[in-house]
C-alpha cells in the first residue's frame, strides 16, 4: 500500500526548495552527519536529516513527512522537525502539519529517546518529554537513528537506560522527587494497560548488555515501577514493562500546548523561564476547540470532590490521534473509486474516506448498499442493477406469505395479529417529527409497516422487535423504495439482530465488552462504576440498541414548564429532528465502514463517557442518576468530536482493546453459515 | 442502604407495549400528551414533586418497555420500589390478560421484603377511544381481578384526554408511601415546609 503513496519528493516545489536552502547552509544535506554550518541568529545546524516522517494515524498510508534538524545555540541543543508542505493529499493535512510540527524543542525538556530499529522495516524513534508528554514516533526512512543519537551525545548528557538497550535517558534525573513524580507517570501508563506481570522475580537482575552503559548512576526506569507497584518484575522480557514504556509513549501525547511552549521558550527566552503572563497570552491564542476544552475542563466540574485524572489525557489523545473530520465524499470523488463497468476499486479505501468523513446525501442510496453489504464491492453496476430485479421480485413473494392472509386464518393466528399490531404501534411512533413521516395516513409509515412485517416473516425467528424500526426508518427515508430498503435493512440485520435476541444476549455481550474496553482505557472510571453499582451498563442499552439514534431531546421531558406552548415547542423538535437525523445517517455510514473496528460504537460510548467522566464521578452519580443524565445527553453530543475521540481511542487500545470484546460480539458479520436465530419459540 | 432515599418514592410503570404508559407519565408529569412519544427503549424516569400530609416528596416515576424481549433489563429498575404501577388498554384483551405476567414477574424480580402487601396499583387506559365502543375489557372484569389479588385500587384512565390520570398518581403516591417504613419517613429532615415547593432531593450522600 505504501509503494504507492511514496511521495516522489523530487518534483515537489517546496521540497525543492528546502533542499535548496539545506545544502545552502550544509553540504551533502542526506549525508546526516555532523555538518557544521552556521545558521543566522548564530545557531548551528549539526544534524540534518530529510524524509523523517510521523504517521498520524496507524496507517502507513497516512504521513507527514519533514526534515529533522538538531541546531546548537551557545550551550544548548535544541531538536526540530518541520514537516515539508503537502503536495496533493487531504484539506486537513494543513492543519495536521501544523499540529505536529516541532519548532524547537530544547534538551534540557526532553526526558528520553527510545530507538525502535527493527531488522525488517523502518527504523523510528519516540521522543519522551519530561512532562511525560511524547511526541508522536519519528519514522527514518532513510535510517540514521544511530548518527542522530551519536551527534545528541556529542552535546548533551545521554545515557543508555540500564534495563533497555535502546532507551536513552536525557539529562539523567538526579532529583529525588523528580524520579518519583516521573515513576509515577510510568506506573499510570502500567495501570491503564491492565496487563499482568507475565513473569515476577524477586531481584530483578540488570541487564548488562551494552558496553555503551556509561555509568552506575543511570536512572532505573524499570525498579521505579517495581517499587511503586510493590513488585518486582523480570526485566529485560518482562512484557508487562515493555508494555508500560510503550503505553506511556503512546498515551503521554504531545499536544499543540506542549509545541506551542517550546516554540515559545526558543522565541522569547533562553532561560528556561516561562511566566505566568506568558501562558496566559500563549492560552488565549490557543485554537479555540482546545482553548474551550481546556476552558471547560477547568470551569465546568467545581472542583470540590477530588476525580482520579484521566489515564489517557483524553483531549491530547484526541489531538494527536483522531484524525480531522473531512467533508463528506461527493460525486467527482465517487467516481474515482470505480472502474469502468462500477466496479469499487479498492473498497478498503472507500471504506477509509468513508470513514473519515461520511457521504454525500445524494450518493447515499448507492454507497449504503455496499457499505451494508447487501451489494458486494466487485460487482458491476449491471450485476448491481439485475439483482435489485431479481429481489424485488423475491420480495414480493414474501411480502404476499403475511398479505395472503385472510381475515379468518388470522383469527386463529396469534402470533400473526400480535406481531402485525406491535409493529403498527410502533411506525406511528417513529420519526413522526421527520417530515418524511409526518402528517395523517403517511404512505411512508405504511411502508415501514409492509417492510418490518414482510421481515418479521422473512426472518421469523427473530420476528419483530422494539427499536427495528428505527433502524429501518432512515434506511428508507435514503432508499426511498420499497424492496431496496427491505434487503438494506436485511444486510443490517445480519450485523444488528443479535440485538434483539429473545434472551438479550446480543445486548449483553455487548455491555460487557463496553466495560471491559472501559476498564482498559479509564480504569478510575470503572472503579468507580464498580463501587456504585453500574457495571451492567444499561445506561449505555439505547444506545447500543439502535445505534445512537434518538440523539434528541425530548423537550419538557423532567424539566419545569418553560411557559412555551406546545405547537412552539413541536416546531422546535422538528427542525431539532431533522438535524440529528442527518447526523445519525451520518454516524451510521461511519459505523458501517468497519473501518478501525467492528466495533466502533463501543468506543462511541467510551468517548462520551470518558467526556463526561469528571461530571459522572465529581458529582457522584449513582445508576439512577447516570441513567438519567445519559438519557438527557440527547441532542448534545458532537457528532465529529466523539468520532474523532473514538477513533483515538479505538487505536490507542489497539489489539488489548478487541481483546476485550469477545468473539462474535455483534455486530460481526456472522460467518458464512447461513446461521439463522435458534431460539426457542416463546410467543 | 435505609437512609439511601428517605424523601423519594419510587414507582416504577409496567405493562404490554402500546398501552400508554409513557404517555400517562408524561400527561401527569408534564400536563401533555403528544402522539409523537417514541416507543420506550431501556428505560427513562420523570421526578414529580408531591405533597401529602403537609410533607413533600419527591415521586420518581419510571418507565420502562412494554416489550417482553426487554425485561430481563427490569432487575435492574425495579429493585428499591415503593409501588408498581400495572397498565393495560381496555381496547386489547391481551394487555389485560398480562397483567398478571407484568405482576409475577415484578414481584420476582424487585423481590420486595413483604411482597404480600407490597402496593401495586392497576390503570385501564384509553377510555376515549372510539367513544368507548371499542372497548373489550369491562370495568367490572377488571376490579374482579383486582379484588382478587389483595384489593388492588383500579382506576380507569384517559392519557390523551387527561382524564382521572391526577387521581390516579395521587393514589399512586400514598400507597408508595405507604409502603417505606416508619423510620425512613420520619427521620428529620431539612425540607422547608412552609416555603413550599423548594425541592429537595435527598439522595442518600450528606447534604
Ligand atoms: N386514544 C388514546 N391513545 C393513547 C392513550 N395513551 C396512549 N395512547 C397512544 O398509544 C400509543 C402508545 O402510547 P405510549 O405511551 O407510547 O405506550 P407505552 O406503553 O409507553 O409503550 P412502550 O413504550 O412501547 O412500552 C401512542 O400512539 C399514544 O399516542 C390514550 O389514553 N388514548
Ligand atoms: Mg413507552
Amino acid at each position: 500500500m505504501h509503494e504507492t503513496e511514496l511521495q516522489d519528493l523530487s518534483d515537489d516545489a517546496d521540497y525543492a526548495a528546502s533542499q535548496q536552502q539545506g545544502s545552502r547552509s550544509i553540504s551533502g544535506s542526506d549525508s546526516g552527519k555532523r555538518s557544521m554550518s552556521s545558521e543566522p541568529d548564530g545557531a548551528e545546524v549539526v544534524y540534518l536529516k530529510d524524509n523523517v516522517t510521523i504517521h498520524p494515524t496507524q496507517y502507513a498510508s497516512e504521513r507527514i513527512s519533514g526534515r529533522l534538524r538538531l541546531i546548537k545555540q551557545g550551550s544548548s541543543l535544541f531538536m526540530t522537525w518541520i514537516p515539508y508542505k503537502a503536495h496533493s493529499s487531504g484539506n486537513d493535512s494543513e492543519s495536521d502539519r501544523n499540529l505536529y510540527t516541532i519548532k524547537a524543542v530544547p534538551f534540557t525538556d526532553i526526558r528520553s529517546i527510545r530507538r525502535h530499529t527493527p531488522a525488517f522495516g523502518w527504523q523510528y524513534m519516540i521522543v519522551v518529554l519530561s512532562s511525560g508528554l511524547a511526541f508522536p514516533p519519528l519514522y527514518f526512512y532513510n535510517g540514521g537513528v544511530r548518527e542522530f543519537l551519536a551527534t545528541i551525545k556529542q552535546h548533551v548528557f545521554l545515557v543508555r537506560s540500564a534495563d533497555d538497550a535502546n532507551a536513552f535517558l536525557v539529562n539523567d534525573i538526579q532529583d529525588p522527587l523528580q524520579r518519583t513524580l516521573f515513576s509515577l507517570e510510568l506506573s499510570r501508563a502500567v495501570s491503564v494497560s491492565n496487563v499482568p506481570s507475565a513473569s515476577v522475580s524477586v531481584s530483578p537482575a540488570p541487564s548488562i548488555e551494552n558496553s555503551q552503559r556509561t555509568d552506575g548512576d543511570s536512572y532505573d526506569w524499570s525498579s521505579s515501577i517495581s517499587q511503586y507497584n510493590g513488585r518486582h518484575r523480570q526485566k529485560v522480557q518482562d512484557p508487562a514493562r515493555d508494555l508500560s514504556i510503550q503505553v506511556l509513549e503512546k498515551f503521554s501525547l504531545v499536544t499543540k500546548f506542549a509545541w506551542e511552549t517550546t516554540s515559545i521558550l526558543f522565541r522569547e527566552s533562553h532561560n528556561n523561564d516561562f511566566g505566568a503572563d506568558e501562558r496566559k497570552n500563549f492560552i488565549q491564542s490557543l485554537p479555540d476547540n482546545i482553548r474551550d476544552t481546556e476552558h471547560n475542563n477547568t470551569e465546568k466540574v467545581p472542583e470540590e470532590i477530588p476525580v482520579a485524572s484521566d489515564p489517557l489525557e483524553f483531549d491530547k489523545l484526541t489531538l494527536v490521534w483522531g484524525k480531522p473530520r473531512q467533508p463528506p465524499l461527493g460525486s467527482d470523488e465517487w467516481a474515482t473509486f470505480l472502474d469502468s463497468e462500477g466496479r469499487i476499486m479498492d473498497s478498503k479505501a472507500l471504506r477509509n474516506r468513508i470513514f473519515y468523513g461520511g457521504v454525500e446525501y445524494r450518493l447515499r442510496k448507492e454507497v449504503w448498499k455496499l457499505l451494508l453489504g447487501y451489494h458486494a464491492y466487485d460487482s458491476t453496476l449491471a450485476e448491481r442493477d439485475y439483482l435489485c430485479s431479481i429481489k424485488k421480485t423475491e420480495y414480493e413473494s414474501i411480502k404476499r406469505q403475511w398479505q395472503s392472509i385472510p381475515p379468518e386464518q388470522a383469527k386463529r393466528f396469534t402470533k400473526f395479529r400480535e406481531r402485525k399490531g406491535l409493529v403498527e404501534k410502533d411506525v406511528v411512533r417513529t420519526d413522526r417529527s421527520v417530515s418524511f413521516y409526518d402528517g395523517d395516513d403517511n404512505p411512508n409509515v405504511r411502508l415501514l409497516r409492509d417492510i418490518l412485517l414482510t421481515y418479521s416473516f422473512y426472518n421469523f425467528d427473530l420476528g419483530y422487535c422494539q427499536g427495528m424500526s428505527d433502524l429501518l426508518s432512515p434506511i428508507l427515508f435514503v432508499m426511498e423504495d420499497e424492496s431496496e430498503s427491505f434487503w438494506c435493512f436485511v444486510a443490517l440485520m445480519e450485523r444488528l439482530g443479535p440485538n434483539f435476541n429473545r434472551d438479550q444476549n446480543g445486548m449483553h455481550s455487548q455491555l460487557f465488552a463496553l466495560s471491559k474496553i472501559v476498564e482498559l482505557l479509564d480504569s478510575p472510571l470503572h472503579n468507580y462504576f464498580e463501587q456504585n453499582d453500574c457495571l451492567n451498563y444499561f445506561f449505555c442499552f439505547r444506545w447500543v440498541l439502535i445505534q445512537f439514534k434518538r440523539q434528541r431531546k425530548k423537550r419538557g421531558w423532567g424539566t419545569p414548564e418553560n411557559g412555551g406552548t406546545i405547537e412552539e415547542e413541536e416546531r422546535g423538535e422538528d427542525k431539532l429532528g431533522e438535524f440529528e437525523y442527518e447526523k445519525t445517517m451520518r454516524l451510521w455510514e461511519v459505523l458501517w465502514t468497519h473501518y478501525l473496528s467492528e466495533h466502533l460504537h463501543l468506543y462511541m460510548c467510551v468517548a462520551i463517557l470518558k467526556r463526561y467522566r469528571k461530571k459522572i464521578m465529581g458529582d457522584q452519580m449513582d445508576f439512577d442518576t447516570l441513567l438519567k443524565f445519559i438519557n438527557e445527553l440527547s441532542g448534545h453530543i458532537d457528532l465529529d468530536a466523539t468520532l474523532r475521540d473514538a477513533e483515538a481511542l479505538c487505536i490507542c487500545a489497539g489489539e488489548n482493546g478487541e481483546a476485550c470484546i469477545p468473539a462474535g460480539t455483534p455486530p460481526s458479520l456472522p460467518v458464512e453459515t447461513g446461521l439463522s436465530y435458534s431460539q426457542q419459540d416463546d410467543i | 442502604m435505609a437512609s439511601r432515599r428517605r424523601m423519594l418514592l419510587k414507582v416504577i410503570i409496567l405493562g404490554d407495549s402500546g398501552v400508554g404508559k409513557t404517555s400517562l407519565m408524561n400527561q401527569y408529569v408534564n400536563r401533555k400528551f403528544s402522539n409523537q412519544y417514541k416507543a420506550t427503549i431501556g428505560a427513562d424516569f420523570l421526578t414529580k414533586e408531591v405533597q401529602f400530609e403537609d410533607r413533600l416528596f419527591t415521586l420518581q416515576i419510571w418507565d420502562t418497555a412494554g416489550q417482553e424481549r426487554f425485561q430481563s433489563l427490569g432487575v435492574a429498575f425495579y429493585r428499591g420500589a415503593d409501588c408498581c404501577v400495572l397498565v393495560y388498554d381496555v381496547n386489547v384483551m391481551k394487555s389485560f390478560d398480562n397483567l398478571n405476567n407484568w405482576r409475577e414477574e415484578f414481584l420476582i424480580q424487585a423481590s420486595p421484603s413483604d411482597p404480600e402487601n407490597f402496593p401495586f396499583v392497576v390503570l385501564g387506559n384509553k377510555i376515549d377511544v372510539d367513544g368507548g365502543n371499542s372497548r373489550v375489557v369491562s370495568e367490572k372484569k377488571a376490579k374482579a381481578w383486582c379484588t382478587s389479588k389483595g384489593n388492588i385500587p383500579y382506576f380507569e384512565t384517559s392519557a390523551k384526554e387527561g382524564f382521572n390520570v391526577e387521581a390516579a398518581f395521587q393514589c399512586i403516591a400514598k400507597n408508595a408511601l405507604k409502603n417505606e417504613p416508619e423510620e425512613e419517613i420520619y427521620l428529620p429532615d431539612t425540607i422547608d415546609v412552609a416555603g413550599g415547593g423548594r425541592q429537595q432531593r435527598s439522595s442518600g450522600c450528606e447534604c
